[in-house]
């Protein structure tokens, strides 16, 4: 039994191995070119310029970086729990590569398609948790384990919202295959008739990746990088790996199933190298939202945080979910049923902005200047 | 069953103490606090200080008082002019020094200016504690640079610039200083602007901050609270205008007060006061008139009948009073330094206890503290 | 310094027994039974009050409608050798805007001094602070540990005139590693 990769015949195991060398290498490169471009945009966002003398224009900084943490001494403190402590990092990364399998980058790229790849993702990607909190608990820090706790309460709750947002979609196009969903919006991506469900998706996800403002396991200003305060070395760089492979991931599925994918709007005939265009326009726009917001957000809050997920983004989901559900149902025609989609989609995303522009602007008095006269004067 | 008590005794439940700092990212300098958490609700808090305690007040003591100008800067780096103002100030008191008009206005810039430096470093540093990334931090930078450049050319030194002497300034300012003041001026508006639009109107910011860490007029007053921590509380304290030094009662300019007391207030009233600091410096700029920087009579050796005084001015963070006391001779006697960010920093327990932990932090934050001013 | 305005607590220099136009004779009559007695400051008036009164003076000064002093600036401690030691108290009143110096004379074998800190909670930190650079004991101190120096550190005060400056200190631990002769 053999099969066959670049034209060889390889034995199953050594082209699995082979593949997967390939994938993790892919990956790897991938992340260090988003710490690179992260790096750089922020700087812009900064008045700043970012990293410039590694390298023409800064460009080998993060492999420079990367030689610097592989060097590194890996230290595990004296009353760390070895087991945990040493499994934390693989629990976190692994789950992420994982998630990527089912992704369909162009047509007919794809490591394996599946039936019901929607269900597989969201299956896969919240196990990462679990190593967050092995590395919270098996440091033996309380930061960490406050930033582990952080982690588990908000991975579980924006979850929820996650999954609904998509699997509103899901009902929408009436698949859970990634590569149908692709097919679905040839004309028009699912974002024109589902802005409700991006946007949720858009918050949810930040807070799935722990981006700004949902950076509260890691907020360095309260919990000091939380879970991996006591990391050094490589497994510091998995969980850092481990975070740019998900943004990478959160935004390839961003484009396929919001924006698009490779078809939609250059169409599905076109040759490959298009597609590879059209998917990098999307997946770095998606990416340069995440910069952007990171750039210019506070952190919230755990309690407005869990709030901001039960209280509004849940219901919204919910609501989504059964407007979608109820306009399918009814079988109106093509654009109607769109177009009923797409206002009440819209008419959400402007219920969620004054739902949450009423929680921040209630009464607020602002200091004033006091007259001079009235002032306590000499 | 009798089970009953064993499960309750197994299940007790204790909270948990967390270390923050010395060496934390937000404690702006070596500060520790001990806070006792329930989850992520803090019960108590317990601030240790001193790991900057560097003994300024005894060291003066052994120099005369020309020299004591440098400690005055150490302990309060972020706004070096205003601590040496205090002290100049006091020993002019105490000497009887009259202080020509023209050091008293470029006095009176120089002070505004530092105010305006150490607001900024006050914005970047609570926009980390809030979280943003860090674009607060560096749009703040950026005008503290200029203003940096600026006390550069003025006195030599970016931080530590002993450029105040007893009787007035140790030299006159550079040909072009106006010109550069007003020039640095523009950029710092622009820099106000920048703030506003980044942090001042966002959700998130609003929501983090309002209403969170308040204390009412009559409390920050008994904990002997002072400058914007305190009038972002009501309290119009402002010794600018209670109890004008320098040149302050020929300006005008406005007492920023806030209503709340929270953390929101407390940005805001820095915010604005930015503005007036610019206002202030402008008309100075106007006003400022030519003439000699030292008094005529300067005596060689400065000595001081003996006497005390208690000098207090507004520093960017509160009152920073100078308690003098003289037994004659050419060094002080007794030098007590009233540090504002010591009795700011009283108030903290009662502003973060019931608050979240990611509270307690930026309300440490918003106190604005400078450890060596709290240490000396 | 002449030019600047100082509330009003000051006064044209004047003979010295003459508190005219100061706040001396609101505090005169706010302090009844109490023995005071005043002097004239360069700024503002000082107050001498014996220590066995300080307190109870101290909160009659706060409470003092006409007087309202709500505000303690500044809380410190002269040592002034064989004359004992001064306990000096700067109030201020934010909503009359006049000044006060208090002040208490210790004797140099019996440092002790009833706590401020029920007539201000300013005052809690400030007399941490005098206390271990004094070693003057505040009775009944809410929370009497030290501030600025190490915990342990309970027999040297750093501010007192006997204290050397120049030598090198034992602070606390085992000599930090110095041996006798290095000393």
């Amino acid at each position: 039994m053999t099969s066959e990769l670049f034209g060889a015949d390889l034995n199953p195991w050594v082209d699995a191995i082979v593949r997967l060398l390939m994938w993790v290498g892919f990956m790897t490169v991938v992340a260090m070119g988003l710490i690179y471009l992260e790096r750089k945009v922020l700087a812009r966002f900064m008045a700043r310029i970012g990293p410039q003398k590694t390298g023409p224009m800064g460009l080998l900084q993060s492999v420079a970086d990367a030689l610097k943490l592989i060097g590194k001494e890996d230290l595990r403190p004296r009353n760390a729990d070895p087991w945990t402590f040493e499994l934390g990092p693989y629990l976190v990364f692994i789950p992420i590569f994982m998630s990527f399998l089912a992704i369909p980058l162009v047509f007919d790229w794809h490591i394996r398609l599946f039936e019901l790849g929607l269900l597989y993702f969201v299956a896969i990607s919240s196990i990462n948790l679990v190593g967050w909190v092995m590395a919270g608990w098996g440091s033996d820090n309380r930061y960490a384990m406050l930033g582990a706790l952080r982690a588990v309460a908000q991975g579980i709750s924006y979850e929820l919202p996650l999954v609904l947002s998509l699997v509103a979609v899901a009902i929408f196009n009436q698949t859970l295959n990634l590569e149908e969903m692709i097919l679905f919006q040839g004309q028009t991506p699912n974002i024109l008739w589902q802005p409700l469900a991006f946007m949720i998706f858009f918050v949810a996800a930040l807070a799935e990746m722990n981006r700004p403002p949902f950076d509260i396991p890691v907020g360095e200003s309260e919990v000091v990088g939380g879970p991996f305060v006591e990391y050094s070395g490589i497994r510091w760089s998995m969980f850092f790996l481990g975070e740019y492979t998900a943004l990478f991931i959160m935004a390839l599925l961003a484009s396929v199933v919001f924006l698009g994918g490779w078809a939609w709007p250059l169409g599905e005939e076109l040759g490959r190298w298009w597609q590879v265009i059209l998917m990098t326009v999307k997946t770095s726009a998606f990416i340069f939202l995440v910069f952007w917001v990171r750039a210019s957000m506070p952190r919230l809050r755990i309690d407005q945080l869990m709030a901001f997920s039960w209280k509004v983004l849940l219901p919204l989901t919910f609501a989504q979910v059964l407007v979608n559900g109820l306009v399918l149902a009814y079988e109106w025609d093509y654009w109607v049923s769109r177009v009923a989609l797409g206002v009440a989609g819209l008419a959400g995303i402007v219920l969620l902005y004054a739902i949450i522009d009423r929680s921040v602007r209630r009464p607020r008095p602002r200091p004033a200047p006091v007259a001079q006269s009235e002032a306590v004067t000499a | 069953m009798v089970v009953r008590p064993e499960i309750e005794r197994e299940f007790e439940t204790q909270d948990l103490l967390l270390n923050v700092g010395p060496q934390h990212p937000s404690t702006h300098g070596v500060f520790r606090m001990v806070m006792e958490i329930d989850g992520e609700l803090v019960k108590d808090v317990v601030p240790y200080i001193g790991y900057l305690h560097r003994g300024a007040e005894k060291l003066c003591e052994t120099m005369d008082y020309r020299q004591g100008i440098g400690f005055m800067d150490r302990t309060e780096y972020l706004a070096a002019f205003n601590a040496e103002l205090s002290y100049v100030m006091a020993v002019e008191e105490l000497a009887g020094l009259e202080v020509p008009d023209r050091a008293q206005w470029l006095r009176m810039i120089l002070c505004e200016m530092n105010r305006i430096a150490s607001h900024l470093m006050f914005m970047g540093a609570f926009g980390i504690d809030v979280g943003v990334f860090g674009t607060p931090f560096i749009y703040a930078w950026r005008e503290r640079e200029a203003i940096f450049d600026l006390f550069e050319e003025v006195s030599g030194d970016r931080m530590m610039y002993a450029y105040f002497r007893p009787g007035g300034l140790a030299w006159e300012v550079p040909v072009n200083f106006t010109e550069r003041v007003r020039e640095v001026l523009k950029a710092v508006n622009q820099g106000i602007k920048d703030f506003d639009g980044l942090l001042t109107e966002n959700e998130v910011f609003i929501a983090r901050t309002r209403g969170v860490g308040a204390i009412s007029a009559a409390d920050a007053i008994d904990f002997g609270m002072s400058g914007p921590s305190l009038r972002a509380s009501g309290v119009p304290l402002d010794i600018r205008r209670t109890e004008p030094y320098l040149k302050y009662a020929e300006v005008d300019f406005d007492v920023v007060v806030g209503q709340n007391g929270d953390v929101y207030d407390r940005y805001l009233c820095r915010l604005q006061e930015l503005r007036e600091s610019v206002r202030i410096v402008e008309q100075c700029l106007e006003k400022l008139p030519d003439g000699p920087i030292m008094p005529e009579k300067m005596p060689r050796m400065l000595r001081t009948p003996p006497g005390e005084v208690y000098i207090r001015t507004e520093a960017p963070r509160g009152e920073y009073g100078i308690y003098l006391v003289s037994e004659g001779g050419n060094r002080p006697y007794r030098l007590k330094v009233r540090s504002a960010c010591l009795s700011n920093l009283q108030a903290l327990k009662h502003m973060s206890v019931g608050q979240y932990v990611a509270d307690a932090i930026i309300v440490l934050g918003s106190i604005d503290i400078v450890l060596s001013e709290v240490d000396r | 310094m002449t030019s600047d305005g100082n509330g009003a607590a000051e006064a044209p220099a004047e003979a010295p027994e003459s508190f005219e136009g100061t706040i001396w004779p609101d505090v005169d009559r706010a302090l009844s039974g109490i023995s005071a007695r005043p002097e004239r400051g360069a700024i503002d008036v000082i107050v001498h009050i014996p220590r066995e009164e300080l307190i109870r003076g101290l909160r009659v000064l706060r409470q003092d409608e006409a007087l309202d002093f709500d505000y303690l600036r500044c809380l410190t401690a002269v040592d002034n050798e064989d004359e004992g030691m001064d306990v000096v108290y700067h109030l201020y009143s934010i909503g009359k805007n006049h000044n006060l110096t208090v002040k208490a004379t210790l004797p140099s074998d019996d440092l002790t001094l009833d706590t401020a800190t029920v007539v201000w909670r300013a005052a809690n930190w400030l007399e941490r602070e005098t206390a271990e650079m004094f070693g003057i004991r505040f009775n009944n101190h809410p929370d009497p540990r030290t501030l600025l120096m190490p915990e342990d550190m309970d027999d040297t005060f750093p501010l007192r005139k006997t204290h050397p400056l120049a030598e090198i200190e034992v602070l606390q631990g085992e000599g930090m590693g110095y041996t006798e002769e290095d000393l």
